[in-house]
């Protein structure tokens, strides 16, 4: 066991857990926050991506003993205080990118991080920064409709 | 999945990693962790020590030293993307960083750990080999330096002994044309086939050097030694280039799998070599 504290959405959770604790379980049954979601488990489908130090990452294959004192970003942060849609939320929404919605909060950090990180992406280049992200149920039309208009809302805010 | 019960520990000095290795026989070195975490879920390594060695400052080190470009082991793919020394003196392996998986994989899977995995279809490999790159590894008692080309033993396998770490990649800078490709039914997978080759030609199209490594073809990647030699000296026709690859990739051995079969590896592979080396050769096709 490994006293492992972890930064996540700005609140600082610590837990002794066992030293083979995926991140994502650090953060899905230590600090109870449910929207990350693990969906293949091996690193393919980016269910599990959080923001690791502003960079995403697929928390299934990360020890939560490897992020003990960096900050977390998962999708709970997204969401305003008034409860209020983010941008990249209302996006999807507004395209109807999500069925099922398991892998969206995965698409959402990826969203979330690709519109501050470029101000500008071809469609061609939003499929390839999301190739890590799969999608069983919805196809990527829509998907890359949102963030694109993610980044307009994004870049007119600015 | 979780991995069998496992001690982690984190290595600030590579002194420090050493003597944790030196504890236990079974120790294994994490790095950027993307290939050894699902064997861990899987189970199919199960070390009862992980020693972390992305803390220690000098394995993140990219420095140019004379001709060569030394790369820290813990450097990681979106760095070699993104960093300026590299595109300057080695486009031709940030060319290779591209393609590799996906943004995410990309921001924590790191060089050294992509040589040590050795997976026969990872991306660094052919590109290493074609620059004629070498490895150094270090274990408190002695330090070596490997061409990438001995230190490459199998499939999943390397020749590094218990206790050792590589430290570093030394790369001579290349400038001279190139062509790296891979062939993936999704660019995020691992390669169906991939090469990697670098060609200097005389002002009449004599060809004075040329270095042609292949992935996904065997039980390891590998140069092409033959037809490199075949065509060195030469100013080939286009038929005699096509003959050749033709000829050479006869002799390689891929695996057939669900991502390829052995028969459709091969004619990737000749298909891209014919089509890639033509270009550096004949200067478009
Ligand atoms: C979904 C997915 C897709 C991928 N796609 C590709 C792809 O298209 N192309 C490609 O090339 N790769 C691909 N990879 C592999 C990826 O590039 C890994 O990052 C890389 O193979 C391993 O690097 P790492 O730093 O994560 O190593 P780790 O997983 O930390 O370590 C791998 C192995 O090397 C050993 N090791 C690591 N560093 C050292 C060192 N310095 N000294 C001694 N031993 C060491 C470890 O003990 C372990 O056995 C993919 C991985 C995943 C999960
Ligand atoms: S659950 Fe982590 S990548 Fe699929
Ligand atoms: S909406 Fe169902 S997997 Fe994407």
């Amino acid at each position: 066991m490994t006293k492992v504290s972890i930064n996540i959405n700005g609140e600082k959770y610590s837990e002794d857990v066992e030293d083979r604790t995926l991140l994502v379980h650090f953060i899905r049954d230590h600090a109870r926050l449910r929207g990350t979601h693990i969906g293949c488990d091996t690193g393919h489908c980016g269910a599990c991506t959080v923001l690791l130090n502003d960079r995403p990452v697929k928390s299934c294959q990360i020890l939560a003993v490897q992020a003990d004192g960096e900050s977390v970003e998962t999708v709970e942060s997204l969401e305003g205080s008034d409860g209020k849609l983010s941008i990249e939320q209302e996006a999807f929404r507004d395209h109807f990118a999500m069925q099922c919605g398991y892998c969206t909060s995965g698409f959402l950090m990826m969203t979330h991080h690709l519109i501050r990180e470029y101000p500008e992406l071809s469609r061609e280049e939003i499929r390839e920064k999301l190739h890590g992200n799969y999608c069983m149920c919805t196809g990527y039309q829509q998907i890359v409709d949102a963030v694109q208009d993610a980044q307009k809302k994004f870049n007119e805010k600015k | 999945m979780y991995p069998k019960p496992l001690t982690y520990k984190k290595a600030k000095t590579l002194d420090e990693a050493f003597s944790m290795l030196s504890q236990n026989d079974d120790a294994r070195v994490i790095a950027g962790g993307q290939s050894i975490m699902p064997m861990l879920k899987l189970r199919i390594a199960s070390p009862s020590l992980l020693v972390d060695i992305a803390p220690i400052r000098e394995l993140h080190e990219i420095r140019l030293d004379g001709n060569n470009l030394t790369i820290g082991a813990m450097v990681t793919h979106r760095e070699i993307i993104e960093s300026s020394e590299i595109g300057k003196n080695l486009p031709m392996l940030q060319e290779t960083a591209r393609h590799i998986a996906d943004v995410q994989i990309r921001n924590r899977g790191t060089i050294g750990g992509s040589i040590c995995e050795a997976d026969p279809s990872a991306d660094y490999a052919p590109t290493l080999l074609a620059l004629d790159a070498k490895v150094v590894l270090k274990s408190s008692r002695e330090e070596r330096t490997v061409d990438l080309d001995d230190f490459i033993v199998g499939p999943f396998e390397v020749n590094i002994n218990q206790g050792e770490i590589l430290t570093s990649v030394i790369i001579p800078v290349n400038r001279s044309p190139y062509s790296v490709v891979k062939y993936a039914r999704r660019s995020a997978d691992f390669a169906v086939a991939s090469m990697a080759a670098i060609v200097e030609k005389k002002p009449d199209g004599t060809i004075t050097d040329i270095r042609v490594a292949v992935g996904a073809q065997s039980d390891r990647p590998l140069r092409m030694k033959e037809l490199e030699s075949l065509l060195k000296g030469q100013k080939p026709q286009k038929k005699d280039l096509y003959l050749e690859v033709d000829k050479a990739v006869e002799h390689l051995d891929p695996i057939d799998d669900i991502h390829g079969s052995a028969e459709y590896r091969k004619e990737v592979t000749a298909n891209i070599l014919k089509t890639n080396l033509g270009s550096l050769i004949f200067g478009g096709i």
